[in-house]
């Protein structure tokens, strides 16, 4: 039996049945429906996880070990020697620096050409690390440059890219502050500040003088709440305050693989430093929460489209028992056993491809319908997104073909049964 | 033609076996008429579905239509039924969720792949030819529940004609019908029979062997 005429009979026999086509549509369609929504939920929800919390799978923080632990082996602190071995380490690609700066610098004014409501009077201390260029190189504006300025020019600074979002979503609302333009606007934006200098008095150094930071990126590689500067500015300031220089805070290894991660992790235990699990074990955790609460309900899903499969084929064998009489009318006519086969399913697959391409359209406007009640009654809080569901193209095919398959599977067993009609029997 | 030799078919009922036919011989000539009365129960549809390739499982030998139909596989048998069998029943075995003409269109879907399968246009012409062969051109459309039990019988006709089958095997044709209609059915039997086709027609009433060229008798198994 050609394909053109069994799609025309099973149309024709869908058609005369409109009632149960209709039902049987209606099972089809809730599960590739639960389906296709729990995983664009699931991946809509990952996305906007990933933007919270960017932890970067390949990326291994190694900090100073227990210091009497350190000292008894030698080891322990951060040296440039320290950072030639971990560099060695099989796997890792980079060994990139972090040096707290433990000169306070504060910022008693707006940012040069931001139009910003400063209180006066108001002085905030600035948090500054020094790190490697390497580290942030790819989160520089273009044509920015990440080294230590000659004396009297501006300071390159990296902020966090979290920070600005914070910022606009909770700082400048509760303080009532203007909000910051988007990231790259912001880049070249100079920030006078005064080195020396801290809140806490007893805390300010003998010299004080004013000097700039000059905005040149921002990334996902700076802690959330301290501004980025070049490792060698942060060594600069040290000589020039007399602050001893013990080792560096932390250095950030970059594995080539994040399968390796362990293997580096453990290497670095061994060699006497700690590992610092934070960002990244959070990243983490987030990230596992979300695939196994998506999961769940795409199992739940699954279970569903089970159930109306289950449903189909129940529907179907009444239904084909119910036709004995036309098969065998058929069967007189020419049909085989696997054109009989073949119509029921199908019959089965047009109404799988059907309840799929219905449910797939629900799933989406359920979505549509959830971000627009969001929109109107979640408060804006940093990395809001603007959809918590994401639908790629192969979303879709997704729903028809699993609403199709289990179609077809609930139909396999009446289509058996229908084959298995006797003509001379069931035609008189 | 049709050559049924030493057909013997058996029916288990529980534990006994019933014969119900008993080395049966049976032939028809290519573009004849033959009528088989027998009373009711006797065996005369069993005898039509050993004819018709609807049955495999009896002993003996079948020749139709110039095929030995012991011969052939089930996947065979459907395609004999399509390309060289009409059936006609009493009950009109009509599809009552189609309109006449897709009802006439049916052989016409389960050509076998191998040979050259018309397309639905084409079809739906042929069967529209076929309706109007039978009278019923502009009944084309009706649902068999809308069309009388002579109208129906004749849908049943002209989709027995559509594959322009060498044999026609019709099981009490006129049992449902009025005088009337049961004429224009032997009528068309009888234009048919002219066309060069077999036909065999199985029934108890008298008015239908009238009309054919060989009348015989099914008693106790046997023809005579
Ligand atoms: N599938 C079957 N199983 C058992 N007995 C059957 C079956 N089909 C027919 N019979 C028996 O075979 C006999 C002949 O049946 P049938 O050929 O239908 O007679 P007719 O068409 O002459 O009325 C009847 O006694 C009937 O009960
Ligand atoms: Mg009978």
């Amino acid at each position: 039996m050609r394909l053109r005429s069994l799609v025309h009979l099973a149309t024709l026999n869908l058609r005369s049945d409109a009632r149960g086509t209709v039902v049987n549509t209606a099972a089809a369609c809730v599960g590739a429906a639960a389906l296709v929504f729990f995983v664009a939920l699931g991946m809509g929800v990952g996305q906007a996880a990933r933007l919270m919390f960017p932890g970067d799978a390949r990326l291994v923080e190694v900090v100073p070990g227990a210091v009497s632990l350190g000292a008894a082996l030698g080891g322990g602190a951060l040296d440039d020697a320290a950072v030639g071995r971990l560099r060695e380490l099989p796997g890792v690609e980079g060994a990139w620096r972090r040096l707290s700066l433990r000169v306070p610098i504060a910022a008693s004014r707006a940012p040069e050409g931001v139009r910003m409501n400063w209180p006066v009077g108001f002085t905030v201390q600035v948090p500054v690390v020094g790190v490697d260029a390497g580290l942030v190189a790819s989160d520089l504006a273009p044509g920015g440059k990440f080294v230590d300025p000659p004396a009297g020019q501006a300071i390159p600074v990296l902020a966090s890219r979290r920070l600005l979002e914070v910022y606009n979503k909770t700082i400048a609302p509760a303080w009532n502050l203007r909000r910051l333009p988007p990231g790259l606007d912001l880049v070249g934006l100079q920030i006078p500040v005064q080195v020396g200098f801290s809140i806490i008095p007893l805390k300010t150094e003998d010299k004080v003088y004013d000097a700039r930071l000059a905005l040149a990126g921002l990334s996902d590689r700076v802690p959330l709440y301290s501004l980025a500067v070049p490792v060698e500015t942060v060594r600069r300031l040290h000589v020039e305050y007399g602050k001893a220089d013990a080792g560096y805070s932390s250095v950030v290894l970059e594995v080539g693989r994040p399968d390796d991660v362990p293997a580096v992790a453990s290497a670095v235990r061994r060699m006497g430093f700690a590992v610092d699990e934070g960002e990244r074990a959070i990243a983490e955790r987030v990230g596992l929460a979300i695939t196994v609460t998506a999961g769940a309900l795409a199992l739940l899903a699954l279970l569903m489209t089970a159930l109306a499969a289950l449903a189909i084929a129940q529907s179907l064998s009444a239904s084909v028992r119910g036709r004995t009489r036309d098969i065998a009318i058929l069967q007189s006519l020419g049909a085989t056993a696997g054109d009989v086969r073949a119509l029921v399913l199908a019959e089965a697959g047009l109404v799988g491809l059907a309840g799929g391409v219905v449910g797939v359209g629900i799933a989406w406007a359920a979505a549509r319908g959830v971000d627009a009640a969001a929109i109107g009654l979640l408060p804006d809080f940093p990395f809001r997104p603007t959809t918590f569901f994401l639908f790629p193209p192969w979303i879709f095919a997704l729903g028809v073909g699993v609403s199709a398959a289990a179609a077809l599977l609930g139909a396999l067993a009446p289509a058996a049964l229908a084959a298995r009609v006797d003509p001379a029997r069931a035609i008189s | 033609m049709i050559a049924l030799r030493h057909i013997t078919k058996r029916f288990r009922d529980g534990e006994r076996q019933v014969e119900v036919l008993r080395d049966l011989e049976l032939t028809v000539p290519r573009g004849t008429f033959t009528a088989v009365v027998g009373a009711s129960g006797s065996g005369k549809s069993t005898l039509l579905y050993v004819a018709g390739a609807l049955d495999a499982d009896y002993d003996g030998e079948a020749v139709v239509a110039g095929k030995d139909l012991k011969a052939l596989s089930a996947r065979e048998r459907a395609a004999f039924r399509n390309a060289s069998v009409g059936f006609v029943f009493q009950s009109f075995n009509l599809l009552p969720a189609l309109p006449a003409v897709e009802n006439t269109m049916l052989p016409g879907l389960f050509v076998p792949p191998g040979s050259k399968a018309p397309s639905l246009g084409q079809l739906r012409g042929r069967a529209l030819e076929a309706l109007d062969r039978v009278g019923l051109a502009d009944k084309a459309a009706r649902l068999p529940g809308r069309l009388s039990g002579g109208e129906r019988q004749r849908v049943a006709i002209a989709r027995a004609l559509l594959s322009r089958p060498a044999v026609l095997l019709a099981d009490e044709p006129t049992g449902n019908l009025d005088a009337v209609s049961g004429e224009a059915v032997i009528q068309l039997f009888s234009a048919m029979v002219r066309d060069g086709v077999t036909v065999l027609v199985v029934t108890h009433e008298e008015r239908v062997s009238a009309a054919a060229g060989q009348v015989l008798h099914l008693e106790e198994g046997r023809l005579r």
